[in-house]
């Protein structure tokens, strides 16, 4: 038998002395082991607080009663919040755990018992007032926010109950919104587990007589976002300094058969309409208010999206592509593959009506995932995973000629989990390692590439899905932690291609972040990063079915990289957004089942870009003879030279035109 | 390389016993593995009839969560009872996972994160609980960990670090040890399955002579190196000081059925070392050929059968002897994964294969020493676990 506890072990080995212990130990637990062996655990239960260490004590005895000695094994799911070492438990965290006792026998009938242990929450001990203004007008309201510590740390879990010492002055209600009702002092009470919080009120008659709205324009199309400026007037008609102000916006649609919600103004008056319409936006302050209405005409950004050729691959799955002009003045492309046998595809676009594949490179892999090429058009770097000495990495292939590409040399060092995804700039390769970072190798000698930089979170778990670099700022997208904005030669936060600085980063909740594009809009001046996504929760049909992905992009304003702020998005309802470009206020997706999706970015941005109509439009290329047949799955786009082009998971090579834009 | 004569007297000798017995015995027997396909995301249920002497894949079955990501199906599993199997996934976002399906229905009922590159991983019987190495394989030259999940919850109980690169997760048959090693370490690790602690470890030398050299100083054969071509085995490196200290590379360790042995694959020496876990020494060494990558003992205790990654090949060692008594041919390249059916008749053998060209399973017959049949099964095909017999 082994008895457990924090001195360790002793033997009892008679019956005697087994029924004592048992005896002795009072309230246990028992199991017993297909009837020879019967298990007590000692308590049956476990009642700790934080920091503290309790032992188990086990006896184990056989059909006769004889004690025995046999191993114990314990353990717990819960390992961040308990320890166990053997029958030593130690509580890290409250809540309400197992742990399991269990014979270990080689003939696997074991007998187990699981152990509750409730670890207690450490009592309440301070309750603050977060950003609580110290005085408001009547009339006014605001959000009151709260924040609960216990011994341990904050509890977010905690929510008090908040009172006001006079409600004729300013009431509270349970969600923490303060409403100032007339002039005086009142005090707010936050109350949870005995411990209680205060605050402090002054309500003063409001000076504001009246309110002033402006708007610079009373015709606008859906999408544009116009500004509302409000100005809170005393009676003298003075501005007051510090005077609340709301607005709220509501709508009379040209269509009035039944739409949703067709317009949205935010705290800072900036307002956008989705429909066609007339649109009041009111701005309050206290308890006097103004408003405006302006019209919201329809976008009509709508043009034709014309099929110009196609280079046709059905045989396996085609992933990225990279469009250039080569050293001979001809256009060429260059396209992976997916789950096949290492290849990539060379094609002579010059025509894009007649593309013609020229010839494929094949390395030793199974997915070629990402294909990119140098600016001067002579190198064209191939990722690879799969490879059969599970080494992958990247290779370096001479396209000078791209009817006869010549691999030049392959770099597999701190690569050998596979490259996912690559980019070139300044005479270097930013090439992902196994999902985790990005190595930047420098290929300003082809033939004898090396590392000289890598960039790697330090966030629990962290993942990296893509890297796209300008102008010296590597743009990575990183599945939870989202986008991150790194200096790796611009300067601007002293980075380097050897000394990676991080500029700005942004995540949103859904973890979805695949890849990021940079965008400076020249009329507004602002800078965003669009994220997209990628999700596939309705799984991946390779071969006999179309695929149904999700996703959208998001639009992020990163002018102050410190303070990103999400803004806007392009959702296409039930389908999945992938890879993207911007090109002269016009987005590109490979919208994946979605097909290729063209995009007015003109001007601010704000709102659900697809419901606003700036969609431009859209091609569903599709293919009788695909891999899958007749769906769509679109990689990715690029533009080039008035055309776009575009890769298809399960056909191919495309390329469409877009109608130019009307005369104004 | 035995001589023919010794081949032909050897097989002479299983003929005439429980080879003969076994195959009375057995014809008309259905045997039942599962075979992973790690650059395809799916595992194949395949189908041996001893009497017809035909393998086929009667089912595939996709698995991972990233639908355009290869995840690396990498380690399969049967629980002792037959009801449930398990498959260690390699990446996730980057933590790989512990797939658990039942094999009634190849039903998916749990899924539990590990480590990085979860690996070879085996369940014991004493414990139930289960051992899954952390391989790590293209992460940092780091001491990486076993990690310890308790398969009906679900959910990792432990962890304990071993070294640099563990592979091959194997317990005794009494469920109360457990083997593993680390390639780029060169150790041999044991574990107590019932305290989870770091019991023992041994310096896996590639000669007797290197016993006492210190790590790293050992001679270097024509495989040590981890710049070579495809075939020496799961060995891409990160870094230069792991890659000079590593020269054995041991991929696979394996417990004797019946005596206080494991059997230790060393893939950088083309050798397997025999360890005496009484005295913790080597007390044996089988000349391999290029890279022995996994290896299995036949439940008798009689055979050793060792994968050769870089020779596309099988060999078949009689542990009485030490004799290897054959080197069977296998049907593609990149030799990788090896189980013996309990009744000690067949090697299931996986074979990765090289781009596009799909993985086998392959069946060898170790009375005959013979291939007998062959299957495609999906690119990379690589882990490997023995279900069940008919």
């Amino acid at each position: 038998m082994k008895l457990h506890r924090p001195s360790r072990q002793r033997l009892l080995s008679s019956p005697l002395a087994g029924l004592m212990a048992l005896a002795a130990f009072g309230s246990s637990a028992t199991a017993q082991e297909e009837e020879t062996r019967t298990i007590h655990v000692t308590p049956a239960s476990l009642e700790m607080k934080v920091g503290q260490t309790k032992s188990l004590e086990v006896v184990v005895v056989d059909a006769a009663g004889n004690v025995e000695d046999v191993p114990v094994v314990f353990f717990t799911g819960s390992r961040g919040a308990l320890v166990v070492d053997q029958g030593e438990i130690t509580a890290r965290a409250p809540g309400s755990f197992e742990v399991t006792v269990r014979t270990a026998r080689a003939s696997g009938a074991r007998a187990s018992i699981k152990v509750p242990v409730t670890v207690a929450f450490a009592q309440v001990q301070s309750i603050e007032f977060v950003d609580a203004p110290g005085a408001m007008f009547v009339g006014a309201s605001y959000k009151l926010a709260t924040r609960v510590h216990d011994e341990i740390g904050e509890r977010p879990d905690v929510v008090p109950t908040l009172t006001s010492s006079d409600e004729s002055v300013a009431s509270i209600d349970a969600f923490g919104r303060v409403v100032a009702k007339s002039a005086g002092f009142c005090e707010f009470t936050a109350t949870a587990g005995g411990t209680t919080g205060t605050f402090a009120l002054r309500v003063t008659e409001s000076p504001v007589a009246s309110v002033r709205i402006e708007v610079d324009k009373l015709l606008a199309r859906t999408g544009d976002v116009l500004q509302f400026r409000a100005t809170a007037l005393d009676a003298s008609g003075s501005p007051v300094e510090g005077a609340p102000m709301r607005y709220s916006t509501s709508a009379q649609l040209d269509d009035d058969l039944g739409p949703a919600a067709s317009g949205q103004v935010g705290n800072d008056g900036r307002f956008v309409a989705q429909d066609p319409g007339l649109y009041t936006v009111t701005a309050t302050s206290g308890s006097v208010s103004a408003s405006e209405t302006v019209r919201a005409l329809e976008r009509d950004a709508q043009r034709e999206v014309r099929l110009v050729g196609r280079g046709t691959v059905t045989e396996e799955h085609t992933s990225d592509l990279w469009v250039w002009e080569g050293i001979d003045g001809r256009d060429y492309a260059v396209t992976g593959t997916w789950g096949a046998n290492g290849d990539a595809v060379l094609w002579d676009v010059t025509d894009p009506a007649n593309m013609e594949q020229i010839n494929r490179v094949k390395v030793d892999a199974r997915t070629v995932n990402d294909v990119k090429v140098s600016p001067d058009g002579t190198l064209c770097i191939l990722s690879r995973e799969g490879a059969s000495n599970r080494k992958n990495g990247i290779v370096i292939v001479d396209v000078r000629d791209p009817a006869f590409p010549e691999v030049i040399s392959t770099f597999t060092e701190n690569l050998t989990g596979g490259v996912h995804n690559l980019f070139i700039w300044n005479d270097h390769v930013f090439a992902l390692s196994a999902g985790r970072r990005y190595d930047i190798i420098s290929i300003e000698d082809p033939k004898n590439p090396h590392r000289v930089g890598s960039f790697e979170l330090d966030t629990p778990g962290h993942s990296i899905h893509d890297v796209w670099v300008e102008d010296g700022i590597a743009y990575s997208s990183n599945w939870q932690d989202g986008v991150y904005m790194v200096d790796v030669g611009n300067g601007m936060a002293g980075g380097s291609l050897s000394n990676p600085v991080v500029i700005g980063h942004y995540a949103y909740p859904s973890g979805w972040n695949h890849a990021a594009f940079p965008y400076k809009d020249k009329e507004t001046g602002k800078f965003y990063i669009v994220a997209g996504d990628e999700a596939f929760p309705y799984g991946l049909h390779i071969e006999d079915h179309p695929t149904y992905p999700r996703g959208w992009l998001h639009f992020i304003d990163f002018t102050d990289p410190k303070n990103p702020q999400e803004v806007a998005r392009y959702q296409v309802p039930e389908a999945g957004s992938h890879n993207f470009w911007i090109e002269d206020d016009v987005l590109y997706v490979g919208y994946y089942n979605g097909g290729l999706r063209v995009v007015d970015l003109s001007g601010d941005l704000m709102g659900d870009l697809y419901e606003q109509g700036r969609e431009i439009g859209f091609f569903l290329p599709t293919d009788p003879e695909g891999v899958v047949p007749n769906a769509s799955m679109v990689w990715g786009p690029q533009p080039h030279k008035g055309k776009v082009f575009f890769s298809d998971w399960n056909s191919g090579l495309w390329a469409v035109e877009v109608e130019p834009p009307a005369a104004e | 390389m035995m001589s023919i004569l010794q081949t032909a007297a050897l097989l002479f000798a299983l003929t005439g016993t429980g080879v003969r017995a076994s195959a009375d015995d057995g014809n008309g027997t259905d045997y039942l593995v599962y075979v992973a396909a790690e650059s395809e995301d799916i595992v194949a249920v395949a189908k041996f009839d001893a009497a017809t002497r035909k393998v086929e894949v009667v089912k595939r079955v996709s698995v991972g969560y990233q639908p355009t990501e290869v995840e690396g199906p990498h380690g399969l599993t049967v629980d002792p009872d037959g009801r449930h199997w398990y498959l260690s996934v390699a990446h996730g976002k980057p933590y790989g996972y512990l797939y658990k399906y039942t094999t009634e229905t190849d039903d998916l009922v749990g899924r539990c994160e590990l480590g990085l590159f979860p690996a070879t991983m085996e369940i014991s019987r004493a414990t139930g609980l289960l051992y899954c190495v952390n391989f790590n394989l293209h992460g940092r030259m780091e001491p990486s960990t076993v990690s310890i999940v308790d398969p009906e919850e679900m959910v990792e109980v432990a962890r304990t670090t071993t070294g640099t690169m563990p592979h091959g997760s194997r317990i005794t048959p009494d469920g109360m040890l457990h083997y593993s090693c680390s390639m780029m370490s060169d150790m041999l690790y044991e574990i107590d399955a019932v305290t989870f602690e770091l019991k023992r470890q041994l310096r896996l030398t590639i000669s007797d002579d290197a016993a006492d050299a210190p790590m790293g100083a050992g001679p270097m054969n024509g495989a040590g190196t981890n710049d070579g071509a495809m075939g020496d085995g799961d060995m891409p490196m990160g870094d230069d000081v792991s890659r000079a200290m590593a020269v054995a590379k041991p991929t696979w360790a394996y417990p004797h059925p019946t005596k206080d042995l494991v059997y230790v694959a060393l893939n950088g020496a083309a050798q397997v070392v025999e360890v005496d876990t009484q005295t913790w020494k080597i007390t044996r060494r089988f000349e391999t050929a290029k890279a022995p990558y996994n290896l299995e003992v036949t439940r008798d205790g009689r055979k050793l059968v060792v994968t050769h990654k870089g020779a596309q090949s099988v060999g078949i060692w009689d542990l009485e002897t030490g004799n290897e008594v054959a080197r069977v041919p296998t049907s593609r390249k990149v030799t990788h994964g090896v189980v013996l059916s309990p009744d000690s008749r067949f090697a299931f053998v996986s074979n990765e294969s090289i781009g596009s060209n799909k993985g086998t399973l392959d069946v060898i017959d170790l009375s005959t020493n013979e291939l007998v049949s062959s299957t495609d099964i999906g690119l990379q095909a690589g882990g490997i676990a023995f279900w069940k017999m008919n």
